[in-house]
């Protein structure tokens, strides 16, 4: 039961990307069509998968003066992998991605799994994590994907869906969502709607006014 | 027994209404120059800011407001007559949403909604020329913008600050200007967009480098667009200009302690 809440906590509860707000430069970046998303998401469940079971195998025997070092190491080895992977089964699609895939390396979300969970636990609930984190993760790349990749061009994994004005249709695609400050409304949208839902997501005002009587 | 004081405050409806005046000559000479298509995009964009007003007013349970005239006004006067009306319902949307009440309301962000509209107007829909001026349409604005700086609305330090500093980069780069299309577009940019309280510096050192800042960029990006500058150039200056401006503030409050700390250092040595 226990296990399971591993992978279910962090698709909405505890979400990397819109509660911890973790690996935005990367949602923003390949989010402007669904299928560069969609790649990106599994490159990043895998490594994450891969990066949480060995971190957590060896846990016991990385110094704790050189863990980040290590870390960092076998993080970037499961980022070749899956980017000679990438280039060798999908080109076209790792060229669209360009250093997406190797910058998967800083992303903050790997590491921070790493150094949270898998570093002082288990290697199966190490593993579950680092799934269901990148789960949560994919689901909000997916979402923005679509959202920006229809509105932006009308089309959902390069298939027309809608006629484009372009072509003769309808259908009048909105410039902006191909451009990055869109990934930032949609993430800030979907972070007020979630947090609306679950009030104890939202943090502590670092300021509040102060309350008064109204002078006579 | 001392007669009731009556004290004249600006508040923001005080502010709204103002504006709101200052500009009807301008839509007049907009309405004269492109005819009852206009009222089109006013009556859409009204409805779009004072819907979306309501809703938030609804959610938080805060008295209705009617800020957003202003924000149509501005761009019922500057959106080509041409555009679809759902494009200008959706740039309303999203320029009065995500400008403005997000933030609490008008006052409490740091953009003008107006400006975050037109942005993703021209942003969003390819070839949109903002601001298509005549003669009337430059002198219509002259009052508005009289009103404006005498009363202090709009505040007098950024709009010469930036007037010299397009003059300047004009100069440096040896261009001559169109002067009506100069002229409407920087008038009424500079009025009812860069000088806006909500959008501009607070802070007097602030608002100066932030008129220098709209002025510079408004040159920058005027580059290439030939003789005139156009209004998108100002739309973009001012639009990054307010991005900087809190920046600015604080930087110009900052400075201003560390030197009173200094000084009083030193007195206390």
């Amino acid at each position: 039961m226990s296990l399971i809440r591993h992978v279910t906590a962090p698709l909405i509860d505890q979400n990397p990307v819109t509660l911890q707000i973790l690996g935005i430069c990367s949602a923003l970046a390949v989010t402007t069509s669904l299928a560069t998303a969609l790649t990106m998401s599994i490159a990043l469940t895998v490594v994450l998968v891969a990066s949480a079971t060995v971190i957590s195998l060896i846990r016991h025997h990385i110094p704790s003066a050189i863990r980040l070092i290590v870390q960092i190491t076998i993080i970037a080895s499961m980022v070749i992998v899956i980017d000679e992977v990438l280039q060798a089964y999908a080109f076209a699609i790792s060229q669209r991605l360009s250093i997406f895939v190797g910058l998967i390396v800083t992303n903050c979300l790997v590491l921070g799994r790493a150094e949270a969970f898998a570093m002082r636990n288990p290697v199966l609930p190490s593993a579950l994590d680092g799934l269901g984190n990148g789960l949560g993760y994919s689901l909000i790349l997916l979402i923005v994907g679509t959202i920006r990749e229809f509105f932006g061009a009308g089309t959902l994994f390069g298939q027309a869906v809608v006629t484009t004005v372009a072509d003769g249709g309808w259908f009048q695609p909105l410039g902006l969502m191909q451009l990055a400050p869109s990934a930032f409304f949609i993430i800030g949208l979907l972070v007020w709607a979630i947090r609306s839902l679950r009030p104890d997501q939202i943090e502590t005002p670092e300021y509040t006014l102060q309350q008064q009587e109204a002078r006579r | 027994m001392t007669p009731p004081l009556v004290h004249f405050r600006w508040t923001p409806a005080n502010v709204s209404v103002t504006q709101t005046a200052a500009m009807l000559p301008v839509l007049i000479a907009v309405w004269a120059a492109h005819g009852p298509a206009v009222l089109a995009t006013l009556g859409v964009a009204v409805v779009a800011a004072l819907a979306w007003e309501g809703v938030f007013a609804l959610i938080r349970q805060r008295p209705v407001t009617a800020h957003g005239l202003t924000t149509a006004l501005i761009i019922a006067i500057m959106a080509p007559v041409s555009l679809p009306l759902w494009q200008i319902a959706v740039a309303v949307s999203l320029g009065v949403v995500l400008g403005e009440l997000i933030f609490g309301g008008r006052g409490f962000g740091f953009l003008n909604a107006g400006v975050a509209a037109l942005a993703f107007l021209v942003f969003s829909f390819p070839g949109v020329a903002l601001l298509q001026a005549n003669f009337w349409v430059a002198a219509a604005t002259v009052p508005g913008a009289v009103l404006l700086l005498a009363v202090g609305l709009a505040p007098w330090r950024p709009f010469v600050v930036a007037i010299l500093s397009v003059a300047a980069v004009k100069l440096l780069s040896g261009e001559a200007i169109t002067l009506t299309d100069t002229g409407a577009a920087l008038l009424f940019g500079l009025v009812f967009l860069a000088c806006d309280p909500v959008g501009g510096a607070a802070t007097r050192a602030g608002q100066w480098l932030y008129g220098a800042l709209v002025g510079g960029l408004i040159g920058l990006f005027a580059a290439d667009t030939g003789p005139a500058i156009t209004a998108n150039a100002v739309v973009f200056a001012v639009l990054l200009a307010s991005i900087f401006a809190p920046l600015l503030d604080y930087l110009v409050v900052e400075v201003n302690v560390r030197r009173r700390r200094n000084r009083a250092g030193r007195a206390h040595v």
